[in-house]
């Protein structure tokens, strides 16, 4: 493996100035908590989904982009089982990832918050289950500890 | 598309060159406008030609303590550069292509690395 140096760039330039927020994905949003519209934890962010935007023809993948192609978009915040894909390496199937679209953030900072309520949400299905099965059952479950 | 397969994906110029491989995507939050945040679209890819893991960022904000990990972590990320959107020719889980005359950007982000 060689000439990695892109040619001509030393020094690079910075970037063109943007008038939005930036966000690097693996720094400020893969891995990052996110909390309901309460403040509740729901789940961590495994993953992203990318898309054209609204109204654009789908971005073309593995062929020739034709310039002027609009970039594509944040479409949703993904989450999943992935603890045994990131020992063995892969991903989940994309239909076993679970999709908080990124219309519902309202946040995102330290963590990532949700301008919804987590209670409607598919992301922390499983504390649900384990609170209405299980926890609820257990003699004083259903009473608010606080 | 799913993110986590483009990163790690090799980088490659017009020419066939390998460049590096895909360290990260930086989106901008400045789409069109919803009821809570604006649509984040990718403004393009950071290209590392060593290490396409990051660690907390040091690479690519001013920070200098704690010594000597900020100049370790920049060392391991020595000629990564960033290229725009419009200069990605082709994207895909198993190659990226960039267009011919593209231009390489430095990918410090401003200040406290927040944006």
């Amino acid at each position: 493996m060689k000439t990695p140096r892109p040619p001509g760039s030393d020094p690079l330039a910075p970037i063109p100035p943007v008038a939005g927020q930036t966000l690097d994905a693996q720094l400020h949003l893969l891995d990052r908590q996110v909390l309901d519209s309460d403040g509740v934890p729901v789940t961590t962010v495994d993953d992203l989904e990318l898309g054209a935007p609204e109204g654009e023809p789908e971005t073309p993948i593995e062929t020739v982009i034709p310039t002027g192609t609009p970039a594509p978009v944040l479409r949703a915040l993904l989450t999943g089982p992935v603890l045994g894909t990131r020992i063995f390496g892969g991903r989940p199937p994309s239909s076993r990832l679970i999709r908080i679209p990124w219309a519902d953030v309202a946040s995102v900072g330290v963590v990532v918050r949700l301008g919804v309520s987590g209670q409607g949400l598919d992301a922390d299905w499983v504390e649900r289950w384990i609170r209405d099965k299980i926890i609820a059952r257990i003699p004083g479950g259903r009473r608010d500890p606080r | 598309m799913i993110l986590g397969d483009l990163l790690g994906t090799p980088v490659h110029n017009d020419d066939g060159v390998w460049l590096g491989r895909v360290a990260d995507a930086r989106f901008v939050v400045d789409g069109a406008p919803h009821r809570l945040m604006a649509d984040a679209r990718l403004l393009g890819l950071v290209v590392s030609p060593h290490s396409w893991s990051s660690f907390m960022g040091y690479e690519r904000n001013s920070l200098t303590q704690p010594w000597p990990l900020p100049k370790l972590l920049r060392w391991r990320h020595r000629g990564s550069f960033f290229v725009m959107w419009e200069d990605i020719e082709v994207l895909g889980d198993r190659s990226v292509r960039l267009r011919p005359g593209y231009t390489a950007y430095s990918p410090a982000l401003d200040g406290n690395g927040q944006e």
